[in-house]
């Protein structure tokens, strides 16, 4: 015996905001204000990478 | 936000053994590093049929590269089933994890907020560098890695991509023509930045485009997705019911690593269907969509001019900034999240029209630029020389390497250096938690409390063993708010399955062994 269940949508019925979660009623994605970036770490890290590492990455055909 | 959404995202993989390694073997046992017991199969695919057309037909086939024609010769000859190959899991968070064509993808569950969906996009990140890292000690040799791009610059793209439901009523060639000049043009800020051009030879001397997936796109629609692959996709899997939704399925995006970027890329694509159903989308008829789209990622004038049909002239950021003005007035003021896309999206344009630099830490493709201009420069390197440039791809192909000891934009993230969107704490929620508003919550608790009795699931669907007795419970209905919160509400109440279904109530629809 098997069974299928199956429902119309509700009605609508109050539900929690969007939003309502820590950060009170202004939330939503926050954008936290950065100075421009230096390089000097960055550019240290950069130095390491192999520069034949792309050549030797291959992959197959995805979606 | 007020629209359905989520993200597929394939990955790339490599081991950094010497040698050939294989993807097939690989790219599984990774997913299968997931779970600490043995894998179960659960992804039921008796309702999947990627050959269904939006536009009222089924094609015979879909079409695949030559190269990938061989390789699924060679597949179906090793002694793997395919549950086996493909490795379907979902996650306590609702999402799929599986193996796609040789690719470990991350499909987040169904989100209506932004905040939710780059949360989960960012933890699924956390959750394949977990697997990659495990993976790395149980093989024994070699380092497994995990890179969150679209292509390997020798022709070989893969995807991430979006997911909107909308409404039936509205005939798909309105979609199609609706969707044409927003998808081309979003790229000024929602490309990830690639070094070189693939696929065309004419276009070799070009340094440095904005999009990853541009030089992949052939057709204005089709079915297809991995060759000749569309502006808009017509694959009909709403995953919904049939007779109201559909399921837009848009593989044209790049992978982001900006949260921003992510953001804005699926947030402004929500505003624009939102205009398309109102009936208020400024009207744009390109004259050259493909050729818009490859000339548009091409141009290092930053200019990005667009020839509209009619002999008319446009740009990228003019057509935009259109789009924008019309969500403004339609929009502004409806909720917090809308009301940040709009702030962003205005935002992003006059970055663009002014200063692109301003939006280091925020766009892909200028962040990645910006390091590339700056270890350029540092090193002497000159674009137009073969060896540095194949030096500046490997730092591109780093700045999307996963693991935060070593890519690029981690290191930039690390250093406070690009704006997140999310809090870390969302991240760290979103790895075992699913959203709560929408139809994920359903699938991803079912499996933390009643996991026993799952027989197997699907996007919209979840087949229960009830004590011998074949149950199954269709989640179409859920893709509304209220009628999520409901099943949810039920399931957070229920003490027992047979408690659930009373719950939810029961209309034997089916005969069939358990």
């Amino acid at each position: 015996m098997s069974d299928f269940i199956q429902y119309r949508e509700r009605v609508p019925r109050p539900t929690k905001p969007l939003d309502d979660k820590d950060d009170g009623p202004d939330s939503g994605p926050r954008r936290p204000k950065v100075e421009r970036p230096s390089t000097d770490d960055i550019l240290k890290r950069m130095r390491r990478v192999d520069p034949n590492q792309a050549r030797r990455y291959r992959q197959r055909t995805g979606q | 936000m007020q629209r359905l959404c989520g993200l597929e995202t394939e990955y790339g993989i490599q081991v950094d053994e010497g040698g050939s390694m294989d993807v097939v073997v690989e790219s599984m046992e990774l997913i299968r590093c997931y779970v600490s017991r043995d894998f179960v199969a659960l992804w039921d695919y008796a309702l999947e049929n990627p050959r269904l057309d939006m536009r009222g037909f089924e094609v015979a086939a879909l079409r695949n590269d030559k190269d990938e024609t061989v390789h699924l010769q060679k597949d179906r000859q090793r002694p793997i089933a395919l549950a086996d190959l493909k490795s379907d899991l979902i996650v306590h968070n609702g999402a799929r994890l599986y193996n796609d064509h040789t690719h470990p993808e991350f499909s987040t569950p169904e989100c209506y907020s932004l905040r939710d969906l780059v949360a989960v996009d960012r933890a699924g990140e956390r959750i394949l560098l977990q697997c990659a890292r495990r993976r790395t000690q149980t093989r024994g040799a070699g380092v497994v890695r995990l890179y969150k791009n679209n292509t390997d610059f020798e022709g070989h793209s893969y995807g991430c991509h979006e997911n909107f439901l909308l409404s039936r009523d509205l005939p798909f060639q309105q979609v199609i023509d609706g969707l044409l000049p927003f998808v081309v043009t979003r790229q000024i800020f929602a490309g990830a930045g690639k070094v070189g051009v693939e696929q065309d030879v004419r276009a070799a001397a070009t340094p440095y485009q904005l999009s990853q997936r541009a030089d992949f796109f052939e057709v204005i629609a089709s079915v297809d997705t991995m060759h000749r692959r569309p502006l808009v996709n017509t694959r009909d899997e709403p995953h919904a019911d049939p007779a109201h939704y559909r399921r837009l399925h848009l593989i044209i995006g790049d992978a982001n690593m900006c949260e921003y970027a992510t953001a804005l890329k699926v947030g402004t694509a929500s505003l624009v269907l939102d205009l398309l159903e109102a009936g208020a989308l400024p009207a744009f008829v390109l004259a050259d969509p493909i050729g818009a789209l490859k000339a548009v990622s091409r141009d290092a004038s930053y200019q990005w001019p667009v020839a509209l049909a009619g002999g008319r002239s446009s740009s990228a950021v003019e057509i935009q900034a259109a789009l924008l003005a019309a969500a403004q007035r339609v929009f502004q003021g409806r909720d917090p999240e809308t009301d940040w896309i709009l702030a962003a999206w205005r935002d992003v344009l006059d970055g663009l029209a002014q200063d692109p630099q301003t939006l280091v830490g925020r766009v892909d493709w200028v962040t990645k630029k910006w390091l590339l201009d700056a270890f350029a420069e540092s090193e002497g390197l000159d674009w137009e020389r073969p060896e540095d440039r194949a030096w500046l791809q490997s730092q591109d192909l780093e700045y999307h390497n996963i693991d935060p000891d070593e890519g690029l934009y981690a290191v930039l993230e690390a250093a406070d250096q690009v704006e997140r969107v999310v809090a870390e704490e969302d991240v760290q929620r979103a790895l075992f938690e699913p959203p709560g508003d929408t139809r994920a919550y359903f699938r991803g608790k079912m499996l933390q409390k009643f996991a026993s009795a799952v027989r197997s699931l699907n996007w919209d669907s979840i087949e229960l063993d009830c004590a011998g007795r074949c149950v199954v419970i269709d989640l179409k209905a859920c893709v509304s708010r209220e009628t999520a919160t409901y099943y949810n509400e039920a399931l957070d109440a229920a003490a027992s399955v047979e408690d659930l279904l009373a719950r939810l109530g029961t209309n034997p629809q089916r005969e069939g062994a358990p």
